[in-house]
Parts: structure tokens; sequence; C-alpha cells
């Protein structure tokens, strides 16, 4: 019972996760109109903030109840937390299983979408902002856990293409959910597309993220709350099944090889400059 | 090279059941404090749907740990609870309507919590060097991904008139 002495150990950081999430949830979901749609605020939001202003990393002088020991030991809890949070969502796709297997070809193909980041993000990136090999790794994936592993792999994460690959990664740990939970709201209250496509993209392979996103998306349609929850599911389940394959058979060729054919012809050329 | 990556991921870590079995509860407890506090499930129905997920989460733990070919615990957790409540699965319903009980955004809360929790000092240096272009980029990282899966799945959708 080792573990059970390990967690009795850290009842600071249970504890303050119970007060905090108790708190949040007491807050409840908040909606902010904004001219044609409206954004959403979730509890997990809150609850995020809230961490992080008691964490010493962020907020030194706040540091008294929360210490090193606390911030080390909550990271492997985040993955573990989130694993209910994984089951609950599969106990919804079962039911729903027929849904699934109807929208099954916009399910499959809509994986290949979340390549809009290299359409949208690459040019931007590397000609409007003149980034350097950093727009590798920044641009052709949301940069999650084997994400990660596909540029640490191939570059390294000290090269150019790992800082770009780290500082998504972070930013994202940051204020992904808050950013998935102004989009979702955003898309869903324009009231243009199908609220199962904007389900079934919210399943981006990261947990909180899509927790963010279908949150959003239920409180604007809740009448399609199950079918939200299923599609959203097994998008981030297909996901979790391709996503390695996809970024590092798909994604990241486009990318070097756009890359090589556009900017890297800028580089050389300034690398020859500097030679003569 | 690109196969070594495949690797990492394709190993199977050794997890140690036991102690996942006790961090799990303590998550679940804590998971039933929000599930009672915010969307006002009655304490009783949450723990019994508590209960549900959390055996199907430890059934998907010993499965990542011991079955013939390797995927992460995630992705065995979302299968046990799929295959759980499928339709044509004897006792669904009973565990369907246990499920029900447990509010999915109650349990990302705690998630979260913790995150805030493990922001570590050398995030904090890395968000501070990458600067506002890296910000930007990462905003359109994350509207590009999510816009493109739209796009993609609302015309799928339309091309198959469902």
């Amino acid at each position: 019972m080792n573990a059970l002495r390990g967690q009795m150990g850290l009842w600071k950081l249970h504890l303050a996760v119970i007060i905090i999430g108790a708190i949040a949830e007491l807050i409840g979901i908040r909606k902010i109109p904004l001219g044609i749609g409206a954004i959403l605020l979730l509890p997990l939001l809150y609850a995020f903030i809230m961490a992080a202003l008691m964490n010493p990393n962020v907020m030194p002088k706040f540091g008294k109840f929360i210490g090193e020991k606390e911030v080390k030991a909550a990271s492997p809890l985040i993955v573990i937390a989130i694993m209910p949070f994984i089951a609950k969502f599969g106990t919804t796709i079962g039911p729903a299983i027929e849904t699934i297997i109807e929208a099954g070809p916009a399910l499959l193909l809509q994986e290949l979408g979340n390549l809009g980041t290299i359409v949208l993000a690459f040019p931007l990136a590397v000609w409007g902002l003149k980034m350097g090999r950093e727009a590798i790794g920044a641009t052709f994936s949301i940069a999650r856990e084997p994400n990660l592993a596909i540029i640490a792999d191939r570059y390294t994460l000290k090269s150019p293409e790992g800082a770009g690959v780290m500082g998504v990664y972070v930013i994202g740990t940051l204020f992904g959910t808050f950013i998935f939970a102004i989009l979702a709201s955003l898309f869903a209250s324009i009231d243009v597309f199908d609220p199962r496509a904007l389900a079934m993209a919210c399943g981006i392979g990261s947990g909180s993220m899509m927790a963010a996103c279908t949150g959003a998306l239920t409180e604007v349609v809740p009448s399609m709350k199950d079918e939200i929850l299923a599609l959203a599911g097994a998008s981030n389940l297909l996901t979790y099944a391709t996503g390695l394959y996809a970024g590092l058979f798909i994604a990241l060729p486009i990318v070097e090889k756009l890359y090589n054919a556009t900017a890297g012809k800028r580089d050389l050329a300034a690398a020859d400059n500097k030679g003569a | 090279m690109s196969d070594s990556v495949v690797a990492k991921e394709t190993t199977r870590p050794k997890i140690d059941l036991v102690d996942h079995a006790v961090v799990l509860i303590i998550v679940c407890l804590v998971g039933l404090v929000m599930n009672t506090v915010g969307p006002a499930i009655p304490l009783m129905d949450g723990f019994m749907g508590m209960i549900v997920i959390y055996l199907i989460s430890m059934v998907g733990l010993i499965l990542t740990r011991f079955a013939p070919f390797y995927l992460p615990s995630v992705a065995w957790i979302s299968l046990v609870g799929i295959v759980a409540t499928l339709p044509w699965t004897p006792g669904s319903e009973w565990i369907v309507a246990q499920a029900k009980s447990v509010n999915f955004l109650a349990l990302a809360t705690p998630a979260l919590a913790y995150a805030g929790f493990a922001i570590a000092k050398k995030e904090i240096e890395v968000a501070k060097h990458s600067g506002w272009k890296l910000a930007v980029v990462a905003c359109l990282v994350f509207l590009g991904t999510y816009a493109g899966s739209v796009l993609v799945a609302e015309a799928i959708l339309k091309l198959q008139g469902i």
C-alpha cells in the first residue's frame, strides 16, 4: 500500500483540487454574448486558472500551500484523472453505435481535416512572420505528446523544429482549453454548421481540449447532447489510433517538402551570402 | 529513425496496477464531489455511476497491461466503455443508466485542476521565450485543425444526405 501512503502525503494537493473544483462547479457555466455568437465559460476553465494561480511556478508569491513536491506529483495525476472522463465518453459511444456507423465516412475522413493546420498556419508562419525551421515543428500538428515524440525523434527537441513544436505544445497546455471552448462556442452559435460536424472536430487527441470543446457545444445545442458526446468521443478515439501515423507519414513530410521548396531556398541563399 | 518513434509509442510501459487502482479511487472520489456539487446529481446515483466508471477504467488498465498487443490506456478504456454499453451486450442498459448519473464535465474539472498545479517552471520559460509569433501561429494551428475537420465532416455529411 505504498501508493496509498504516497497519496496521503499529497493530501494538500488533493484537498486543493477538491476545494478549487467545488468552487468552479458552484460558479457553473457562464455565457458571454458576443455579437453574432457567444463564448461559454466552463468550470474546468476556472479550475485550471485557480490552480495555476496557486502554482508556485506561476505565482511565486503565493507558493506557500502548494510546493515543488505537489507540482511534480500533479503531472502523472492528470493522466489518471482523465481516465474516468475517457471511460464516461466510452459509455456514450456504445448506445449510439448506429449513429456512429451511419456517420462513419465523415468520422474517418474528418481526421484528414486535421491537416487544415498546414493550410492555415504554415503560410502565415513562413511567409507572414518569416519564421525559420521552427515553423516545421510548430505547424504540422496540434503538438500533443505523440507529435512531440515525432519531432524529438527526427530533430531532437533542442533543434529549431523542436523549439517550434515545444512552443505550440506549451501554449496548448496553458491555453488550449480556452481556445477550444471559444472556437466551439463561436462555430456553434453562428448556426451554419451541422452540430454533428462540430462534434466530430472536437476529437483531436487531447482529453481536456475535447472536454472544453464538447462542453461548449452541448450548452449551445442541449437537445443533441448524447449524439455530440458520442461523435466527439469516437473521433477522439480515432485520433488516438491514427494521430501518430498521420503526423509521421503525412503531415510532417508535407510540411518539410513545403518548407524546403520555399523558405528553404531563402535559408540557403542567406547562408551563401554569409559564406561570400 | 522514424521507426523508433513508432517503437516508443508501441512499447508497453509497465503499469503498476495496484498503484493505479488506489490512485483511481482517489480521483473518482474527487470526481464524485464535483458531480454532486455542480450538476447536483443525487450522491447515491453518482456513487453507483462512479463505481461503473471506475470498473471500466480498471478493466481498461488491465488490458493495457496484459493484452497481447499494445494500445495506450486511454484507447483501451474507451474501448471497454464502448463494448460495455453496446445495445447487444448483456446488461448494457443497466450500465448506461448508471453512467448517465455521472456528468462528463464534472469529471474534467479535477483533471484541469491537477493540470493547473502541474505547470512546471520550464513550461513558463518556454512560453516566455517563444514570443508572440509562436503564440499567433499556435492559435492558427488550433483554428486550422478544428475548422479543417469541421469542413470535411460537414461536406461528407451533406454528400451522404444524412
